[in-house]
């Protein structure tokens, strides 16, 4: 019993075309203003120094079957011994980074410049959809939900028996919304201001990235067993070297 | 002779990054197709999936079928990203559907 609605053409030119197109472009603008407005921050000596040593520790980490017991214990001793090993943070100086990086303006200013760039153009776009295309049919989805869903796609409709695939201007700007995700980075490149989650591991990875996590290096850098991997490295060399010559 | 395996993160991101532009891109033209063809409901979500695999076959062929020189594991090229372009491809049907069927 879906009774096809015939929309106005002029619904298709001015309502769902502009608003993909002005979704797009104001992507596009978010990405750029943010990276002019990006104030480039001196690091750190401390955070820089602790940062490659936890690559270091990493490495060390990944390539430990790769070389002989004594020379990974040895290099896990220097990492790890209780007096002077590079990992080992003594209790009382633990929380003192960590204070210093929320006191610190710079990052606090950056964060705040980043989220706000997120949320206006959000906000005053979705006001400008509701407060100029509200009110009819905008588009009809091409498959069919429970009646549950009404109330959040039909939200200036005021029928109840208009068929639930047809969708008011408020949920095509959430289907936009969602759906540009994927063409920005098509567009943008990898880099680019609107991906949102990626921009949330981001913000949670600075507030606590030294101290916390020279423990956890340590920790898993204990935990390592060696595992020697290159026991018959010469007679594997042996047949490779047969099969070239052969 | 055991063989141990060992990767390069960076050409794996790489790859993996490859990987999801492909399917971001195929999702897209894929709606697009739905749409115009006019495409319902479960036919449509059919379509997708059908997209989706006949990515996987093409990621496959290019990689000459040796997952292992490329990837850590099949998973990675088959199922990998599967999910992530169906915003994209329900944007680009609806769009389409629209624009053609319901002037």
């Amino acid at each position: 019993m879906a009774e096809d609605l015939v929309l106005d053409t002029a619904i298709r030119d001015w309502v769902l075309i502009p608003l993909s197109v002005v979704m797009v472009l104001i992507g596009i603008l978010r990405h750029f203003v943010s990276k002019l407005m990006r104030s480039s921050q001196v690091p750190d000596a401390k955070i820089i120094k602790e940062g490659q040593l936890i690559v270091r520790a990493r490495n060390l980490r990944s390539g430990a079957n790769f070389i002989p017991p004594r020379s990974f214990r040895a290099r896990r001793f220097y990492f790890s011994n209780e007096e002077n090993g590079l990992l080992h943070v003594p209790k009382g100086q633990a929380p003192n980074p960590q204070a210093q990086m929320f006191s610190d303006p710079n990052m606090a200013m950056d964060m705040m410049k980043k989220n706000l760039s997120m949320i206006i153009p959000q906000t005053l776009t979705f006001a400008w959809v509701n407060f100029f295309f509200s009110g009819f049919v905008a588009a009809k989805i091409p498959f069919p939900l429970t009646q549950r869903f009404r109330s959040m796609l039909q939200n200036g409709i005021d029928l109840s028996t208009v068929d639930v695939s047809y969708v008011s201007s408020r949920s095509w700007y959430f289907l936009n919304l969602f759906g540009l995700r994927g063409l920005f980075s098509l567009i943008l490149g990898e880099d680019n201001a609107t991906d949102d989650t990626q921009r949330m591991m981001q913000m949670s990875g600075f507030g606590f990235d030294p101290t916390k996590s020279l423990g956890a290096e340590k920790d898993s850098l204990d935990i390592v067993q060696h595992d020697w991997a290159l026991p018959k490295f010469e007679q594997r060399a042996e047949a490779v070297l047969r099969k070239v010559l052969s | 002779m055991d063989n141990i395996p060992t990767f390069n993160a960076e050409h794996l991101q790489s790859n993996m990054k490859t990987v999801y532009y492909s399917r971001t891109f195929l999702s897209i033209i894929g709606g697009v197709i739905a749409g115009i063809m006019g495409f319902t409901s479960l036919t449509g979500f059919i379509f997708y999936f059908l997209i989706m695999a006949i990515t996987s076959v093409g990621l496959l062929a290019k990689a000459g079928f040796t997952v292992h020189s490329y990837f850590d594991s099949w998973n990675r090229v088959l199922l990998d990203g599967f999910l992530g372009g169906l915003m994209s491809f329900v944007l680009f049907w609806t769009f389409a559907y629209d624009l053609v069927h319901i002037f």
